[in-house]
């Protein structure tokens, strides 16, 4: 506080006001909810007045942003308002975690090879158009290995003793109806980001609000909401989002919505006991009893204290989702429209014995991902939340 | 509160349970259109039928024109009799068809158990009582890649090496060989691996994080004080505490990756058990199959969760039975 | 053979291996156990004496713990020679153990009865009703109320003190000839420690049993040993018997420990400054940065020798040796010799030492002394 602005003792304080609804939100919850209210606005100009096949943008690049675009724009938005910019602005506490979260050499290169899967899954398909048939150039190998030329229909690279070499010009080769496997695997990775950040941050948003309201409101809204989510725990995760799929179509935009809507149950209950704890503790008590209001002291006392657990969870969470939306292209049972690596591993089975890199490489890609996206977790786990062990 | 009060309120929550979930399956199902209407519809509309006529008459058949309330509980008490219908795809009772394909799921599942709780608890013992040792990080990191390997391409690749490049194991499965036999315990090999591998990290991960709570309590130094050996500790003193924990641990999450799992692997390995059952109703839109194969991973799931809790009574002395 | 103690322990050392460097938990103790006599193992938390204790039957944890030297002979025998099997033969069958907190001490899981024929039946071989029947025994003898009811009843459902006087039953299951007692009645209330105090004193001679209680208050100590021994950072300060240690305390240590007594007339505070670094402890003596006698001779070499004063009676001070002059340290009357340690008999709680308060699991395995 600044020597020139009118002293606020704590007795001046008004906590009615302070309680009411709109000084719940900080600075940053501003900003959040203005970017947001533009986000929105734009959705409604491309959704209202725009055909649904006119490119939403023509410059600099032609893009027609879907549904599930707006979606991870949303989240992205919401990462840089409530990951990024907390980080940078407690910028003591950030470099503390960073050097408990450093002491683990294999979480930092996994953080480095997210992000890299991140950038490259977002910008990538902006620069490359989607994948074409093109059964000209099918199964040519990938740069560095050999196959035997009767294997692609004819060989883009140089054929040496019975053997096609692969190029530069598809490094990891190509499927059996020619698409680049590299830009299969790019475009992967923008599904992958798409379906395990929306999916986490639904599962973040209502599973926080549900448990720090069951927690703070207690009594039969708790009894109400945690039985609900007892019915909902007791689906088991894959069987719900089968049937609800089987029902309700494969679009990814449906998935996510119904990883999301349905997979909060253990995030609303470890949120509820961690508040509860914490709801005992002085602070609380101190700040209930000083007449604030049920949602300043959930907003501004609950939440931020739960939200080390949360981002941990909210870490460790990502990964399922990734797999549970590979698993289920897999089986054919996935958005046809989008090229994500569960469909691409799909693909390659049949051609197992004689075009390996089709199914493996993709699958290589999946794999480190949520291995490295574990390996964060994990590590997150012992920066930010030093109490629970492994 | 008595322990048997107890038990029994948890028995009548699993049915509540059941019930709701019946309840919200029916919901769901008379909200969406009928994927096989719908295709009758538009075989009629493209044949030059009336696409109305042909789901008129195809709810009829079905008895979907009648009230809400008479097709809800009818519904239930097919449920109840365990009439659940007529599989379409396959000309046979849905719980003919189900019937038919447990033992092919339990063949594998089975074995699969034992090994992944024998070798996870064993395994995690190890590491909790030589932790930072070499291979406590062996076993660490083997953890992490059993969770992180997507099953389903493990099985590829792993069909790919053993089968197709070695031949060690056949590629196709064969469900004409005796269940309980050298021949199935040969084919079953890749599969158990498989699922061993994805379920194993978690027993092993967990069993390690609880026995380490226990290792260093003082009721084992009473223990060691009174001249038990370090096999008896570790049974008797660790085991035994870190069991109550575990045992919730290794019902409500291991049980659900290992369902998951074992669906991907009956269909990468075409084993004819529910997984693969459920994933052709599925493709054949065969509802009444596709419900009911669902349904019995969620029952499987809602005793498993009740066998836990009963459980839970059992090994814990100290559960506070007016709790829940 | 009467004559040799039953337990002599010659410079034991005890280290830690930890992150922040090795830890001397215990460096160089000696005293003897004689049979039938109660010897009390006295110091502030986190001097070491825990882990004396328990490296007697080598219960330390290890790794990060290691019994790095010295000789332990229990009976004649070197329990530092001993195979497994053979120690585990001596834990609980011939030396028994209590800990300081009973809360701990029992496995939550298993009913109290379970846990006392196990203790009996790892090293007898005895029918189960047999040992039931003796557990039942044991547990109407430490005063359980209806020991036959209770004795399929869980830890949780007795309370603090009737779950050490489960915990002194297990110990006792199998007549041991030694009981190694670590703060016993640290963590129950004032009445019930007195309680406690009074069962082990009249097992002891019951079952005719060496007791080696580890304390911090001297006020225990008063009433119930016979010899004394004062440790401080890992090392012997001064030991003797108990008279002559109460009568004339000799280490600046002992007498400043004695002046924390309540009706000493000495500073109720506790002692200035707190314990030295265990991974690096100073030089010469290690009380001498706390020591308001320390001379340049304290702070050079290596903790002095045990100089005897009596027949059993020694002191670690360079005050005391060939070019000391013990009136430096006894010309400071504050330290009264006026109570001796036959009237000790009303002494509160707060005669613990220490410079802050004291917290009972302070002294944990690790033998750290970090504030």
């Amino acid at each position: 506080m600044s020597a020139d602005e009118p002293a606020e003792t704590f007795e001046s304080v008004d906590w009615d006001e302070t309680g009411s609804r709109f000084s719940t939100l900080s600075r940053r919850d501003r900003g959040a909810i203005a970017s947001l209210a533009l986000v929105a606005a734009a959705f409604g100009y491309d959704y209202h007045l725009l055909s649904a096949d006119r490119p939403t943008l023509t410059w600099p690049i032609r893009w027609n942003v879907t549904q599930l675009d707006w979606l991870f724009i949303v989240t992205l938005l919401a990462l840089l308002f409530y990951v990024a910019v907390p980080l940078y602005s407690n910028r003591r506490l950030t470099a503390h975690y960073w050097a408990e979260f450093r002491k683990n050499s294999l979480a930092v290169v996994s953080l480095v090879y997210l992000a890299a899967v991140f950038l490259v899954g977002v910008v990538g398909p902006i620069f490359l158009s989607k994948p074409q048939l093109a059964l000209a150039q099918s199964h040519q190998p990938p740069v560095y290995t050999a196959v035997n030329a009767a294997v692609p229909v004819n060989c883009l690279g140089d054929v040496a003793s019975g053997m096609c070499h692969g190029t530069w010009a598809h490094p990891l080769g190509t499927t059996s109806d020619g698409k680049d496997v590299l830009v299969l695997v790019v475009y992967g990775m923008q599904v992958s980001m798409k379906v395990g950040l929306i999916s986490t941050l639904l599962v973040v948003t209502i599973g926080t609000t549900v448990g720090t309201v069951a927690a703070y409101a207690g009594g039969l809204v708790d009894e109400v909401l945690m039985r609900y989510v007892d019915v909902q725990l007791v689906f088991p995760a894959f069987f719900l989002y089968l049937l609800l799929n089987y029902l309700f179509g494969g679009s990814l935009f449906m998935f996510i919505v119904i990883f999301g809507l349905t997979g909060w149950g253990s995030m609303a209950r470890l949120v509820r006991s961690e508040a509860l704890q914490r709801s005992e503790e002085a602070y609380i008590t101190a700040a209930d009893s000083a007449g604030a209001g049920t949602l300043y002291v959930i907003r501004r006392h609950l939440v931020p204290n739960v939200s080390n657990s949360v981002i941990t969870a909210a870490t460790l969470l990502i990964p399922g989702f990734i797999l549970f939306e590979a698993a289920l292209s897999f089986l054919s049972l996935g958005d046809p429209t989008v090229p994500s690596w569960g469909q691409v591993i799909a693909a390659g089975r049949s051609d197992l014995g004689t075009a390996w890199w089709v199914s493996t490489l993709p699958g290589l890609f999946l794999f480190t991902t949520i291995l490295a996206f574990n390996f964060v977790g994990d590590a997150l786990r012992d920066a930010l939340d030093p109490r629970q062990e492994t | 509160m008595s322990m048997r009060w107890y038990v029994v309120r948890r028995v009548l929550w699993a049915v509540v349970a059941t019930y709701l979930i019946l309840s919200v399956t029916w919901g769901l199902l008379a909200l969406t259109p009928n994927p096989a209407a719908e295709q009758l519809q538009f075989r009629a509309a493209a044949s030059g039928g009336s696409a109305e006529a042909a789901r008129e008459a195809f709810e009829a058949r079905r008895g979907l024109d009648r009230p809400l309330w008479d097709r809800y509980s009818d519904y239930m008490v097919n449920m109840v009799t365990l009439n659940w219908g007529w599989s379409d795809s396959r000309s046979q009772p849905v719980m003919e068809a189900i019937a038919g394909a447990i033992p092919y799921t339990a063949v594998y599942s089975v074995p699969t158990t034992i090994l992944s709780v024998l070798l996870g608890l064993s395994i995690g013992l190890y590491s909790a009582t030589h932790q930072y040792t070499r291979t406590d990080y062996a076993a660490t990191f083997f953890a992490f890649f059993g969770y992180a390997i997507p099953n389903f391409w493990f099985a590829i690749v792993l069909l790919l090496v053993f089968s197709v490049q070695l031949g060690w194991f056949p590629v196709v499965f064969d469900p004409d060989v005796p269940l309980v036999g050298f021949a199935m315990a040969h084919q079953l090999v890749l599969p158990v691996v498989v699922l061993v591998t994805g379920t194993i990290a978690g027993v092993m991960r967990y069993s390690r994080a609880e026995a380490l709570e226990y290792v260093q309590a003082e009721f084992v130094k009473t223990a060691k004080a009174k001249g038990a050996g370090e096999f008896r500790i570790l049974t008797r003193h660790v085991l035994r505490p870190a069991a109550v924990p575990l045992m919730t641990i290794l019902i409500g999450d291991i049980l659900g990756i290992f369902l998951a799992a074992s669906y991907l692997v009956e269909v990468v390995f075409g084993i004819p058990g529910l997984g693969q059952l459920s994933y052709n109703a599925i493709l054949a839109q065969d509802t009444a199959l596709v419900l009911g194969t669902t349904l019995i991973f969620t029952f499987v799931a809602v005793i498993g969760n009740l066998i836990q809790d009963i459980a839970y009574t059992i090994l814990d002395p100290r559960i506070d039975y007016g709790d829940r | 053979m009467a004559d040799e103690p039953l337990l002599s322990v010659r410079n034991l050392e005890t280290k830690f291996h930890t992150d922040e460097g090795v830890v001397r938990a215990v460096d160089g103790v000696s005293f003897d156990v004689r049979r039938g006599e109660t010897v009390c193992l006295v110091g502030e938390s986190g001097s070491g004496k825990t882990v004396t204790g328990e490296s007697l039957t080598r219960l330390v944890r290890s790794p990060p713990g290691e019994v790095a030297g010295g000789e332990i002979y229990f009976d004649g025998r070197d329990v530092l020679d001993m195979s497994d099997a053979e120690l585990r033969d001596l834990r609980g069958g011939r030396v028994g153990h209590i800990f300081q907190n009973p809360q701990g001490a029992l496995n939550p899981v298993y009913p109290v009865g379970w846990q006392i024929v196990e203790a009996i039946r790892l090293h007898e071989e005895v029918p189960k009703a047999e040992a039931r029947a003796r557990a039942v025994d044991l547990l109407n003898r430490v005063g359980i109320p209806e020991a036959t009811r209770r004795f399929d009843d869980y830890p949780h459902e007795f309370s603090g003190g009737m779950k050490q006087r489960v915990a002194i039953a297990m110990a006792l299951a199998t007549n041991p000839a030694l009981l190694v007692a670590d703060e016993p009645t640290t963590a129950l209330d004032v009445t019930i420690q007195n309680q406690i105090l009074r069962l082990l004193e009249e097992l002891q001679e019951e079952f005719d049993m060496s007791v080696l209680l580890i304390t911090h208050d001297l006020g225990v100590v008063a009433e119930v040993a016979d010899r004394v021994v004062v440790v401080y950072a890992g090392k012997v300060m001064e030991r003797g018997d108990v008279f002559d240690v109460f009568e004339n305390p000799s280490h600046p240590y002992t007498r400043a420990l004695l002046r924390c007594l309540p009706g000493r007339g000495g500073r109720l505070d506790g002692i200035d400054g707190r314990l030295p670094s265990a991974t690096d402890p100073p030089p010469g003596c290690r009380f001498h940065p706390r020591c308001d006698h320390a001379v340049d001779a304290c702070r050079t070499g290596g903790q002095p020798p045990l100089y005897a004063l009596s027949d059993d009676h020694d002191v670690s001070c360079v005050h005391y040796g060939p070019d000391g002059d013990p009136e430096v340290v006894r010309g400071d009357e504050s330290a009264g010799s006026a109570v001796g340690p036959g009237d000790g008999g009303h002494v509160g709680d707060d005669a613990h030492v220490g410079d802050g308060g004291h917290d009972p699991d302070g002294e944990s395995g690790d033998g750290g002394n970090e504030p």
